[in-house]
């Protein structure tokens, strides 16, 4: 299971998609700020509460990260150990062994975004954040990555299935890599011609009509934390 | 009930196709972190990912093959399930392998610019095989040195201890992968698209 966009009515549902992306970004700035454990505790409750918030319990959205945990985890002990006595220093791998916690709850905040916010209500705020022709590339290609990444899998998918079938594992693997590469590029070029052309057909325009974007009276206390995070982190920086 | 007009800014047939293109590939670049292969010198999976970041600055160019990337990158940290592993989130571009994920644009660019010689792309057929090996060398080099800084920054590891755990241990795995590069980019495979 991957992390994606889930329909319900939690908190974090209702808010404004640019209230959640500044909380998300003053979050990781106070990570970085605080990064002792008095701080990381704190801010603990923060990434907890916002979990919530989304209706997601902390276990689901560390699930979905859990490809991360092998670097987190790894990190900390490659920090403590040294080549000769004592061969093990305590105070460089709890240092970062700090810093791999931090990044665990910004994912956790990063997640209840991820949960909480349809792709049409982000692409909104990418061309809010970013006008002009710009952010409508960016709009448009982010909208096109969701729409294709389960075809593209899936491509890719069936042409493994096929070099299994083949005894395809027995060859080297550079060769694999390539016809799995050479498949999936063939596919995503003629999957992009035919849409360009459908693009074109039904007037492909650089200024669409997108969802309306509103703050309400649930984002104030939102965007209060967000720039007290903000504002706590300029704080200890300077 | 009040209307308003707007005229329609209708987008050239050439943006669009290569819109559509760039777009595709960073939804690739996604699709092929699912794709891992066991690597005898390695201690992790290698996936395809960087195969993808080649390939989209070989056959998309300087200039769009970076667009795309970072359209993977803004996809990926508004939840598109696309980074290692099919993780998203804003997170991961403050995070561990930050330093690899910023600099796929511009690795992408830079071996674009060298394949192609400048920003307009090139017949891929008339490109010789130290060239393209030199280019991919070049974004090797940008992602691995990023990637360690990266690690430097964001844990707080040792020169030393970034290099070995974030570069040295995943180059053969690199070499592989140019060497498939330039099997596809040489192969009639590609030709007919």
């Amino acid at each position: 299971m991957t992390l994606t966009y889930v329909p319900a009515d939690s908190a974090f549902h209702r808010l404004d998609p640019r209230s959640k992306l500044f909380l998300q970004v003053a979050f990781a700035t106070a990570a970085y700020a605080y990064t002792t454990p008095q701080g990381l505790a704190v801010l603990t409750t923060v990434a907890v509460g916002c979990v919530w918030a989304a209706g997601e319990t902390v276990r689901t959205v560390a699930w979905g990260y859990r490809f991360s945990a092998p670097f987190l985890l790894v990190a900390p002990i490659v920090a403590g150990v040294t080549i000769g006595q004592p061969w093990f220093h305590l105070a460089d791998a709890f240092s970062t062994g700090l810093a791999s916690y931090r990044i665990a709850i910004v994912l956790l905040v990063a997640g209840s975004f991820v949960r909480s916010t349809p792709v049409r209500e982000s692409r909104a705020a990418i061309q809010w954040l970013l006008p002009g022709r710009p952010g409508r590339i960016l709009g448009v290609g982010v909208a096109l990555v969701f729409r294709f990444l389960p075809l593209l899998r899936h491509d890719l998918v069936s042409t493994r299935a096929a070099v299994h079938a083949r005894c395809g594992t027995e060859r080297p693997v550079h060769r694999r890599m390539r016809i799995v590469a050479v498949a999936g590029i063939a596919r995503a070029l003629g999957r992009a011609d035919r849409l360009a052309t459908a693009l074109t057909a039904r007037c492909f325009a650089w200024n669409p009509t997108l969802p309306t974007l509103r703050f309400s009276r649930a984002d104030g206390p939102v965007v209060l934390l967000a720039t007290g995070l903000v504002v706590a982190a300029i704080v200890r920086i300077a | 009930m009040a209307t308003t007009s707007e005229s329609v800014d209708l987008v050239g047939q050439e943006s669009t196709r290569n819109l559509a293109r760039a777009a595709l590939f960073a939804a690739l670049v996604g699709a092929f972190a699912y794709v891992s292969f066991p690597f005898p010198l390695s201690p992790a999976p290698v996936t395809l990912q960087v195969l993808g970041v080649f390939l989209t600055g070989v056959l998309l160019g300087p200039v769009w093959g970076a667009t795309a990337l970072v359209i993977y990158l803004a996809a990926g940290a508004l939840g598109a399930p696309i980074f290692a592993g099919g993780a998203g989130g804003i997170g991961h571009l403050v995070g561990a392998t930050a330093g690899y994920l910023w600099s796929y644009p511009v690795a992408a660019g830079i071996i674009g610019f060298v394949v192609h010689r400048g920003p307009t792309l090139r017949d891929l057929g008339t490109v010789g095989v130290p060239t393209l090996v030199g280019g991919l060398i070049a974004g090797t080099v940008v992602i691995y040195a990023a990637g360690v800084t990266g690690l430097t920054l964001v844990l707080g590891l040792g020169p030393v201890e970034a290099t070995v755990q974030g570069a040295l241990v995943f180059l053969p795995a690199e070499a592989a992968k140019i060497a498939a590069v330039i099997g596809i980019v040489r192969s009639d495979a590609l030709a007919a698209v």
